[in-house]
């Protein structure tokens, strides 16, 4: 998928060989901070000599560093990956201004421009945190932002789902090679993220496997690449603080949404709250303090109350609340459900948050 | 020298009778039972032998021939001692020995005493309708006890039987058998409004019904207490009942209220759908027949197990296929299942998180989708209680929404079955009003119904247009019908 006007990546690389040797470099497949460390001390070409000089340490990436760079053209191109090189054209805007900000990106589709905001949160999520989480994404689609988050499981993968939903455009930084499926059930997911106008990227070459010790650097291209970073749920370990910090670090403004004292899944947010990060509420809330940083939004967005009020509501608590016969609020929703007004998820209701109306 | 004495054999829980030929004639000494007995019948001829003797009986010298017939039903187990041992005393005597215009089912003990079998209801109903007089141990004559037109007796030895037979000292013929304790009732739920609702949905229109939620939310007292939800049984199915409990050697139930069974998910496959080694013994599909077979923790059961059942449930009979015959029980159950939402339980929980890795959820719901889900009318979802309402007021009692349940399946019957069984034409033939099928028209379109669903939501609207009394089927009804199947 190369953008129309785009230099082959063929031509490119024999244009400037330099290009040849960061790519080489990249499809070494270090930790990030090894490559920058590298990059730093001996430069593009004198860093592929070290990583291949270094049989005795890691003979895979040895390998991989010296296979030339022309070798891999054919092998993106069937991918349909482009590669970006910082400081070159396509490189997410703000990402390249940062230090230790990726050499080279492997991306699939095309980095969506506009006013960015990241929405990251826990893996083991409760349901409450995947609504809001869906939510939030859904009204930063229908602002005309763009989402920027992990396609992890848990708050990630509800945050893209809600842009999806609202036929937004958004980004997802991996931890692993484009070509690799993870996590499996995202892949839909990641299909209707590209068919929409988004793109899936990361740092690693194609064909690299989800190892654990390579995610905490990708969050850094999830924080600098956006111009707010908000937490939806956090245990108090976990990436989803590793990007709260990172953000920090950057200057990026972090917002995290306040939970129960005493709940794991809300500790990190909570604490972050402490710390100094900035309180959101519903999806409303969290538009209009982001208009303070990103500027106003055209499309008025309804807050919740204003469709559905009563927040995870069961068929139970309605019948009670009203007064009415259980058949009587049973069909209620079902019909409210039906007409997309609420989204079920087990046995609670939830008002479909951020659709304008 | 020859005497017939009358008794029965099960094939699948259907009574059959056996005539028992005894045929006595001079010549060496012989003992042999022929007609396709299997191992505990050839044994008959020792425990006959010597029951004989300790009875101050005679054994006959000479040749003795027992034939089973109809020969080509397979006889099993020791239940023919006793019409052997009364078709040999009347072959050798027959001015003074016993009758044989008996039914006769019991196994001998060494010493003469009569032991327990399976099979004394059958019996029971076999000697009803050749209308004779019914010899059987104490225990299996309690479950043919109050059996109406039936003249059952219990004899505790050989002797007593042969006097029985005769006559002579008829003993007292038993009475009812005791009943097992209720179910729970409903008044015990608190709360669960909607969980509540959607029982007695599923108990007017005999949908099958699947609860899911977090442990302890009461989603097994809930289905414990739908027998109690449901009409009584009439006679005819109560007497089938009485044969799928006894064939399978179990006491026969005399209350009204359908039956209940709940099988453990470790529980093997013939001991749930019927089978077994040897001759063929009814499963817990077949003890559940006309009641309730109840799932707890179905996302437990091995996907085999999950299988077998659908022939059962689909077809409402078990065929148990053996080489050289086939064995029909019935199984006309309605099905309630029970499953956390994954291993842990609090999937989708508002409030606790799940802490299951989200593959163990995958294999946990792949096991339960496809055509076994496509089986539940009504699949809820069930969630905690508040404390402050499980003190509160007991609901509504069990006997008044039987008597809403009753008059459902009342209009269900005049339209000539229950909803969930109904063919497709009587569905389509009922007063839909239009906003009715514009609520089902945009639940299919919003991706939220297959076509086997949008049929089923429809039987299930009809059973709620039925529970309220009312001739058209509103989007009320759909509605409600919508909200009761949760994916």
């Amino acid at each position: 998928m190369t953008i129309s006007g785009d230099t082959p990546l063929e031509d490119r690389l024999a244009d400037d060989e330099v290009l040849g040797w960061r790519l080489q470099l990249a499809y070494a497949g270090l930790h990030p901070d090894a490559t920058a460390v590298l990059l730093d001390a001996h430069g593009p070409e004198g860093a592929v000599a070290r990583v291949r000089a270094a049989r005795s340490g890691n003979t895979r990436a040895a390998e991989a560093a010296a296979i030339p760079a022309v070798a891999r053209v054919e092998e993106l191109a069937e991918l349909g990956v482009a590669v970006r090189f910082r400081g070159g054209p396509g490189y997410p805007p703000h990402l390249g201004e940062l230090p230790g900000a990726p050499d080279v990106l492997f991306v699939l589709g095309l980095w969506p421009t506009g006013p960015t905001v990241a929405v990251v949160g826990t893996r083991r999520c409760t349901a409450y945190g995947r609504n809001l989480a869906a939510a939030y994404g859904h009204t930063i689609a229908d602002a005309g932002w763009v989402l920027v988050s992990g396609l992890a499981r848990g708050i990630d993968g509800a945050a893209h789902r809600g842009t999806v939903a609202a036929s937004g455009k958004g980004a997802a930084v991996l931890g692993c090679g484009l070509d690799v499926a993870y996590p499996r059930e995202h892949a839909s997911l990641r299909d209707e993220l590209l068919a929409l106008g988004g793109a899936v990227v990361s740092e690693y070459p194609p064909g690299t496997p989800p190892e654990a010790w390579r995610f905490p650097p990708r969050n850094r291209i999830i924080s600098g690449s956006a111009q707010a970073v908000v937490v939806v749920e956090a245990a108090v370990r976990g990436g989803a603080l590793i990007t709260a910090s990172l953000a920090l670090e950057q200057g990026v403004p972090v917002f995290a949404t306040p939970g129960d004292v005493g709940k794991p899944a809300a500790a990190g947010c909570n604490l972050l709250i402490r710390d100094g990060a900035h309180p959101v509420l519903d999806p409303a809330d969290l538009i209009a303090e982001l208009e303070l940083i990103l500027g106003p939004v055209a499309r008025r967005v309804a807050g919740p109350a204003d469709q559905f009020p009563w927040e995870g509501i069961t068929i139970d608590d309605l019948a009670r609340s009203q007064g009415t016969s259980v058949a009587d609020a049973a069909a209620t929703l079902a019909r409210a459900e039906t007409a997309g007004a609420v989204a079920r998820n087990g046995d609670r209701y939830y008002p479909t948050l951020g659709k304008s109306r | 020298m020859f005497a017939r004495v009358t008794s029965v054999a099960l094939v699948g829980v259907d009574p059959r009778p056996v005539q028992v030929e005894v045929h006595v004639t001079n010549g060496r000494s012989v003992f042999a039972i022929v007609g396709l007995p299997d191992t505990a019948v050839r044994e008959a001829k020792e425990r006959v032998r010597a029951a004989f003797g300790s009875s101050g009986l005679r054994f006959p010298a000479g040749r003795v021939v027992v034939n089973l017939s109809p020969a080509d039903l397979p006889k099993a187990g020791s239940a023919y001692d006793l019409p052997i041992a009364l078709g040999l005393a009347a072959a050798i005597d027959r001015r003074h020995g016993p009758t044989t215009d008996v039914v006769a089912l019991g196994e001998l003990g060494l010493d003469g005493t009569l032991r327990p079998v399976r099979g004394g209801f059958g019996a029971a109903l076999v000697g009803r309708r050749l209308g004779r007089r019914v010899l059987l141990p104490m225990e299996a004559a309690a479950e043919a006890g109050g059996l109406e037109g039936a003249e059952v007796f219990g004899t505790p030895t050989l002797r007593a039987a042969l006097d029985a037979a005769n006559g002579w000292q008829v003993p007292e013929p038993p009475g009812a058998p005791d009943d097992l304790p209720q179910g729970p009732d409903l008044a015990e739920v608190r709360g669960q409004l909607a969980a509540r609702r959607a029982l007695e949905v599923a108990g007017a229109g005999g949908h099958h019904i699947l609860m899911s939620g977090p442990p302890g939310v009461g989603k097994t007292l809930l289905a414990r207490c739908l027998p109690s939800l449901l009409p009584p049984l009439p006679s005819l199915e109560l007497l089938e009942v009485a044969l799928a409990w006894t064939a399978a050697g179990l006491p026969r139930l005399c209350r009204l209220d359908p039956p209940f069974r709940s099988p453990h998910h470790s529980a093997t496959l013939p001991a749930l759908i019927g089978g077994g080694s040897g001759v063929p013994v009814p499963g817990e599909v077949t003890l559940a027949h006309r009641g309730v077979l109840f799932l707890d923790e179905l996302g437990e059961f091995p996907t085999p197990l999950l299988d077998a059942l659908r022939q059962p449930i689909e077809d409402g009979r078990v065929v148990v296929a053996r080489k050289g015959s086939t064995v029909t029980f019935p199984s006309e159950i309605q099905l309630v299942a029970a499953t956390n939402p994954c291993p842990c339980g609090f999937h989708d929980d508002g409030e606790v998180p799940c802490v299951c890795a989200s593959r163990a959820i995958d294999r946990y719901r792949a096991r339960l989708s496809g055509p076994l889900l496509d089986r539940f009318d009504i699949r809820i979802r069930m969630n905690r209680v508040d404390h402050r309402l499980l003190s509160g007021p007991p609901g509504e009692p069990s006997g008044t929404i039987r008597t809403r349940v009753v008059a459902a399946r009342k209009r269900q019957m005049a339209r000539g079955g229950v909803n969930a069984k109904l063919e497709r034409g009587a569905i389509d033939a009922l007063d839909w009003t239009d906003s009715a099928v514009r609520l089902l028209d945009a639940a299919a379109e919003s991706n939220r119904l297959s076509p086997r669903g949008w049929d089923r939501v429809r039987r299930v609207a009809v059973t709620i247009a039925d529970l309220g009394e009312s001739a058209v089927i509103t989007d009320g009804h759909v509605g409600e019908a919508l909200a009761y199947r949760v994916q």
